[in-house]
């Protein structure tokens, strides 16, 4: 593969045991290597079993992220383990096609704005419970508007944290993973992983 | 007990007895390799099995089905997981430990 004529080959050969240093289990080779600058790492090479896995795998992590989600009112889930959940997939997608092209598809801008409409979810929810009775978030007040009401605005409150913790995990592994500059590199109208 | 409960009992117990072989492979294996060799292989198996016996005992239910569909992902994504912390570390150059041990090429040829 192209990777053979890598860095990574001249530190393996010198530091070969020999058979007497066998009495140490933990000395591994290759320490520090995650701190290497990215120009010297080895190109991202695309493993077919975890492209597969990851095709297949994808959509049901995304179902359980919405359905933890969506049960954050009524039993046990809720918004912040439902957004890591549905984050998880842009981290999957990341680590099986390289953190790069992924990467290029997502803008901080549009990452942003999803952050930002989930704190809006909840500010509109929590505001309108001035309106409806007298106190922020007093959901019990929506009762009177609509069936379920107080149900129903918890609910939407959860999706907002969810959203907005999805958002943050995705931006923050994707920042990690390029450093701060690689993410303005993209076609602007291909966001589509992450708010669907 | 019911048959089913004596088969139950029979898959926790083997699926325990998979999941003690994965702690002892990662306290006492040298090197990296070694220690991914015994802990996806026998992990999976363990928590395959365990989950297994569970839905075993509760029968044809909505819960059942859901420790199907879990057990089902279990065994795709662990040994996939495996492989990618394998294939990063060969990446990065890290060696195994032991007499004759040696990373090989796509061939499997040093």
């Amino acid at each position: 593969m192209s990777d053979r004529d890598s860095p990574t080959d001249a530190t393996a050969d010198s530091g070969r045991p020999d058979g007497a240093d066998e009495s140490q289990p933990d000395a591994v080779d290759g320490e520090g290597s995650v701190s290497r600058p990215a120009d010297e790492r080895p190109p991202y090479v695309e493993s077919t079993i975890i492209m597969t896995t990851v095709r297949v795998i994808a959509p049901f992590v995304l179902t359980l992220g919405l359905f933890v989600m969506f049960h954050g009112a009524s039993s046990a889930g809720g918004g912040f383990q439902g957004g890591v959940i549905a984050a998880t997939t842009v981290v999957m997608l990341g680590f099986a096609f390289g953190i790069e092209p992924i990467a290029s598809r997502l803008r901080n801008e549009h990452l942003a704005l999803l952050v930002l409409s989930g704190v809006g979810t909840f500010l509109v929810v929590g505001l309108g419970g001035y309106l409806v009775g007298d106190n922020f978030l007093q959901v019990s007040e929506y009762e009177t508007l609509f069936h379920h009401g107080s149900k129903y605005s918890i609910e939407l409150v959860e999706v907002g944290i969810g959203v907005v913790v999805s958002g943050v995990i995705t931006s923050l592994f994707f920042l990690l993973g390029t450093g701060i500059d690689a993410a303005d590199a993209a076609d602007p109208d291909t966001d589509s992983e992450e708010d669907r | 007990m019911t048959p089913i409960e004596i088969l139950a009992t029979v898959f926790v117990v083997v699926g325990t007895f998979f999941g003690f072989v994965a702690t002892v492979g990662i306290v006492r294996l040298p090197g990296l390799y070694a220690r991914l060799h015994a802990a996806s292989k026998s992990d999976t198996l363990g928590s395959v099995l365990s989950l297994a016996g569970i839905a075993l005992v509760l029968g044809v239910t909505t819960e059942s089905l859901k420790l199907v569909f879990l057990l089902v992902f279990l065994f795709v994504t662990s040994p996939t997981a495996a492989h990618a912390i394998a294939r990063a570390a060969k990446e990065e150059g890290i060696e195994p430990i032991g007499e004759d041990a040696r990373l090989g090429d796509e061939e499997g040829e040093p």
